[in-house]
């Protein structure tokens, strides 16, 4: 392997970082400058109707770091927006207004919404849960909340909302002022926390949660996380709508604007801050004079338009003017920065090499589905360094196995430790905080992430991701450093996963668990589909890997050459029992084996055909 | 008491008419039927359309079906059968037909409410109590429609087909099914279940163009809880039903409109995969 | 004589990877062709883009001299075209007698054909109300090629049908496919890597490596050895 010392790149990096913050902060002083100017050249009719637009935008935003970039549709945001509004209205109304009662209104309606939303967010989010039924659960909550206010008699308004308490006395310019800002401060901090580090998990979240988990990421609180901040947020906006409007009425709150919300963002881009400020500005203008001009017209347009999009442009019309930009005008978009390779600090407990350590012990597993039996009484124990090969004829319970081993929810009984910790009933991440790494069987990475994030992804449970910065280092493990290299992945750092082909998106896969310094890695199949010339290469590192690091490899395997080359033993499953654990030797010529394959005899150790 | 236990049982039939649509297609094609509101609403439409028109009341609810199933069918082929590798999308571009088809409605009619006369009126006694004779006339329709739609699905080859492709769809093509046209047909069947709720519901609610939308969450959330299939569709919706009408009963109706929607979220919570093989 | 399957210069592939490169294979009528060579090679492949559901990029595949190119897979089934995939081949939930419904288009002559079937294979004639999935490994891949051989297909293409099974149970299933071929006239293109199977079977042997057919012959090609060096566990 060539030594590749931590030169990998030119240092060609400051020059293109400081273009990117000086491109932010020209975009920030245009749209500063015309938010501060806007009330000046605007009739204020206009100026009145984009006070309430901006409030409205700042609720997308969040609808779109929810939806575009995690990928949880969400029709509730809008109920939180009503959330803050009310608890303004109704602070003021009884409190009367004030200093101490603006604090305690937009404190409460921010708490609220919080504690709201870790309800909604646990009810959501857990593991195991699907996204359609977070999407209902987003449902359900406005509908609750508004059928709420209906019965709140005058304490809510019921449905003609709360109205007529004093509020602010701002002139409709300051507030334009006021609002502009707090949109553009909103939009450039998501900005900012959507390109940092930590805010890569999103789009991690989004294209692939199952891999997230098993990346040692706790999904659920991250989710959680995320829904609470943006309620938060979705709070304080319809706080301050109700403080400027002197309104808090049950549409604020309903699941129509809640869906308006998401036809905002869909129209504008999804996954785009922009794209959801420009939409939810447009429409918001757009219906305020189009709903008079065409009362029913306008919407019918809305809906005509909202279909088109999702169908013939799910990146909505940013995503497409977007594409066409950087195709006809590349040199406004920065080049990616040139990624450092380096490799990441070991554990500080060294492993050495040749101690006899028990890493994984399964006993008396079993799994049935129903009244199925797929795996009965499996006992199995591996230490460090070893190799060891998981064979048997199709439905024989290995992927079931391999399943069991790696969720502690999987299992119908008996006892699995992993670093002499009992699994039960553990979810996958706390799995893999013990020290389990688990490769599927189709590769499984962040098809829209770069290969230099999907590998920073990995490292995120242990080099804690920043919330603001965004990294050109890629520190990685001497082992995940070595198959990023003698893949050649290292050239390919900044395309997305999902431009590579099937086989280096199998070692981009390996080198993402190799990066988690798992003691005990699962490897379903990994030579499925790579070429001859590829499995020799793979069989190369793995062994290499396991020598070097003292790791523990199991490995479910077809290739009957593969597996005498690197085993340092077989296991044989048939008809979900285990039917042989021997050497390699022992078992390839074992009669039984054959036997169980075949059902004839063959030439030792040659055909054992399924 | 006798009140309350048939108030029960018909809030259970009508929760079965309105949600059977949305089962159909969510069963068959794994989306879910935002514009479903909406095709209520059609329904309740062509009732007032039929009676316009003089057409006898029994045939009403026919007419509806069959206007469900042409609109349908149209949305299919020209909306639905892009989306259906971007289930969440689907989610959306079928909200959007239903606003659509909400605005086409406010066009024809304008927003105005509407009334329909009940083709049967009176009372019935039942147990030791007088009952509305229509309401009862419900729960028959819902045992015929439930009783049809399984003898269509076990007992004919489209049925057959169509069960096939559920199932394994690239199985089921490759055995010359077309999957795309059984697909059309299911949506179309939906939509027209759908619109004949609406048209049922006439007699017991005004016609106007919001008139589907209360129907909508507790649809959802009944096909969700029973994960597409009918029996627990059917289960679901006595459960639920009567739970609704004891809530309602006691502690008010706006209670009472929560009570799906809040227990079967809870249900899912707790059950993830719905309670189809309970 | 007019082929009954022929393929001509095709390419197909997943994404932006080609799978099929430029493929010329003829089957006449009558004729048992297998496709051998190791896993990933594109065998199945081949299959799939025979049948439409991978799409031809170059070349044309033909049935009984009709270009069915640009057919739809559920269209092909009606050219006489059968297929019996490796994996996911029987409807799991459904009665063996539904999936064997399946096999034509429409019930009628069903009741006739069951007869043949159950002739063929008593086993199953004494399973039909059972579900699929509850049969074994061997009576479900007798479904397979019982469900395939029911429509009387001019080709049939399958795939892996003696995978992992007993002998009893291989040398019954080579039996019923050579008196669909005398019977019928049945040609058949078949994915096969149990080697003595084929070998007795096969008129016709075309070897697949990387994509492409790299050698043909009516005996199994002289690369034999290196074929059975990738049999795989």
């Amino acid at each position: 392997m060539p030594d590749i010392a931590n030169t990998t790149q030119p240092a060609a990096t400051r020059p293109a970082l400081s273009s990117r913050r000086l491109k932010r902060i020209a975009i920030l002083a245009v749209f500063g400058a015309a938010v501060l100017v806007g009330p000046l050249v605007l009739d204020p009719y206009t100026v009145n109707i984009l006070v309430r637009a901006f409030f409205v935008a700042i609720v997308a935003v969040t609808v779109d770091i929810l939806w575009g970039y995690s990928g949880y549709l969400t029709f509730g945001q809008g109920a939180f927006f009503g959330l803050g509004a009310y608890t303004l209205a109704i602070t003021f109304s009884e409190f009367g207004f004030g200093p101490w009662q603006t604090i305690a209104a937009f404190g409460g309606a921010m708490l609220l919404g919080v504690l709201v939303a870790a309800l909604v967010g646990w009810l959501s989010f857990y593991p195991g849960s699907t996204p359609l039924y977070a999407t209902i659960i987003s449902l359900v909550l406005p509908i609750v909340l508004v059928q709420l206010i209906y019965s709140g008699g005058n304490f809510t308004g019921a449905s003609s909302g709360v109205v007529g308490y004093l509020t602010f006395t701002f002139m409709t310019d300051t507030w334009f002022r006021i609002a502009g800002i707090a949109t553009l401060a909103v939009t450039g901090l998501s900005h900012v926390l959507v390109s940092s580090d930590a805010g890569r998990l999103l789009r991690a979240l989004r294209d692939n949660e199952m891999r997230c988990a098993y990346l040692g990421l706790d999904t659920s609180k991250l989710r959680i996380i995320v829904l609470v901040a943006c309620a938060a947020v979705a709070a304080a906006a319809g706080a301050g709508y109700a403080a400027f409007g002197g309104i808090a009425a049950p549409e604020n709150a309903g699941f129509i604007f809640g869906t308006q919300l998401v036809v905002m963002v869909a129209l504008g881009g999804r996954g785009m801050l922009m794209g959801a400020l420009v939409g939810a500005l447009s429409i918001e203008l757009a219906s305020a004079y189009l709903s008079s001009v065409l009362p029913f017209m306008w919407e019918l347009l809305v809906g005509i338009a909202f279909v088109a999009v999702i169908v013939t442009m799910p990146s909505g019309l940013f995503g497409v003017l977007g594409a066409a930009a950087r195709r006809w005008v590349p040199w406004a978009f920065s080049a990616p920065q040139q990624v450092m390779l380096k490799t990441a600090q070991a554990r500080a407990e060294t492993v050495q090499a040749g101690i006899d350590e028990t890493v994984l012990e399964a006993h008396d597993v079993t799994k049935t589905f129903g009244s199925l039996t797929v795996l009965s009484g499996v006992s199995l124990t591996a230490r460090r360094g070893e190799l060891v090969s998981l064979v048997g004829p199709n439905g024989a319970g290995k992927t079931t196995l391999i399943r069991c081993l790696a969720d502690g929810r999987e299992a119908s009984s008996g006892t699995i430790r992993i670093g002499g910790t009992p699994i039960d009933k553990l979810p996958p991440h706390r799995v893999v905080r013990l020290g389990l790494g688990r490769k599927f069987q189709a590769a499984s990475v962040f098809e829209t992430l770069t290969v230099a994030d999907c590998l920073r992804i990995a490292r995120a449970g242990r080099d804690r991701p920043s919330l603001v910065t965004t990294s050109t280092d890629l520190a990685l493990p001497a082992a995940a450093r070595s198959v990023v290299e003698s893949a050649g992945l290292d050239a390919r750092l900044d395309d997305e996963a999902r431009y590579l082909s099937h086989g280096l998106k199998q070692a981009l896969e390996l080198a993402m668990v190799l990066a988690l310094e798992p003691e005990l890695v699962l490897l379903d199949e990994p030579t499925a589909g790579l070429t001859r010339a590829e499995r020799q290469r793979f069989a190369a590192i793995l062994t290499d890997v396991v020598e070097r690091e003292q790791l523990c490899v199991l490995i479910v395997e077809h290739d009957l050459d593969f597996v005498r080359q690197i085993s340092s033993r077989i296991v044989v499953l048939h008809q979900g029992k285990l039917a042989l654990d021997g050497s390699v030797e022992e078992v390839v010529n074992s009669d039984l084996v054959n036997e169980i394959y075949s059902g004839h005899k063959v030439a030792k150790g040659k055909e054992v055909s399924q | 008491m006798a009140n309350l236990l048939l108030d029960m049982i018909t809030t259970s039939a009508i929760l079965f008419l309105t949600s059977a649509g949305l089962l159909v297609v969510f069963g068959v094609m794994k989306i879910i039927n935002f514009a479903h509101a909406a095709f209520i609403t059609v329904g309740g439409y062509a009732a007032f359309v039929a009676h316009e028109i003089g057409l006898p009341p029994l045939l009403a609810p026919l007419f509806a079906f069959a206007v469900g199933a042409a609109l349908g069918a149209v949305a299919e082929w020209v909306i639905v059968r892009r989306l259906y590798a971007r289930p969440l999308d689907a989610i959306l571009a079928t909200w959007g037909l239903g606003l659509i088809l909400g605005q086409l409605v406010v066009l024809g009619f304008g927003r105005g409410v509407q009334f329909v006369p009940p083709p049967v009126q009176g009372t019935v006694a039942v147990l030791d109590t007088e009952y509305s004779l229509y309401r009862m006339l419900l729960i028959l329709i819902a045992i015929a429609v439930a009783i049809c739609f399984t003898a269509l699905l076990n007992g004919t080859r489209l049925g057959l087909s169509t069960r096939a492709v559920i199932m394994n769809e690239e199985l089921a093509q490759g055995l010359g099914i077309n999957s795309s046209r059984v697909r059309l047909i299911t949506f179309a069947i939906g939509c027209a279940l759908a619109a004949l709720a609406g048209a049922l519901l006439t007699p017991l609610t005004s016609v106007d163009p919001l008139m589907g939308l209360p129907y909508l969450i507790g649809a959802f959330m009944l096909v969700m809880v029973s994960s597409g299939s009918l029996p627990a569709l059917a289960v679901a919706c006595v459960v639920l039903g009567g739970l609704q009408a004891i809530i309602s009963t006691y502690f008010g109706s706006v209670l009472g409109g929560l009570t799906i929607a809040v227990f079967a979220a809870i249900a899912l919570r707790l059950r993830p995969e719905g309670f189809a093989r309970a | 004589m007019i082929p009954a399957l022929e393929l001509e210069g095709v390419t197909s592939g997943y994404g932006s990877t080609v799978v099929v490169r430029d493929v010329t294979l003829s089957v006449a009528p009558g004729e048992i062709v297998a496709l051998v060579g190791k896993n990933g090679m594109g065998k199945t492949s081949l299959l799939k883009t025979a049948m439409g559901f991978l799409k031809a990029r170059t070349g044309k595949v033909q049935v009984a001299g009709v270009d069915v190119t640009d057919l739809p897979p559920h269209s092909r089934p009606g050219m006489a075209l059968s297929y019996a995939p490796q994996e996911k081949a029987i409807f799991q939930d459904l009665s063996v007698r539904d999936n064997l419904r399946l096999g034509l288009p429409n019930d009628a002559g069903f009741d006739a054909g069951l007869e043949r079937i159950v002739e063929w294979f008593p086993v199953l004639g004494k399973r039909l109300r059972q579900n699929a999935g509850t049969l074994s490994g061997g009576e479900q891949k007798m479904l397979i090629v019982a469900r395939g051989i029911l429509m009387k297909p001019s080709v049939f293409l399958l795939d892996e049908v003696a995978e992992g099974l007993q002998p009893s149970v291989v040398d019954r299933l080579g039996e019923a496919l050579a008196r669909m071929r005398r019977e019928n006239g049945t040609a058949l293109l078949i994915v096969e890597q149990h080697i003595p199977f084929i070998v007795e079977l096969a008129d016709h042997f075309a070897l697949m490596k990387a994509g492409e057919i790299v050698e043909t012959g009516p005996a199994i090609p002289s690369s034999a050895g290196q074929i059975e060096e990738h049999m795989r566990i």
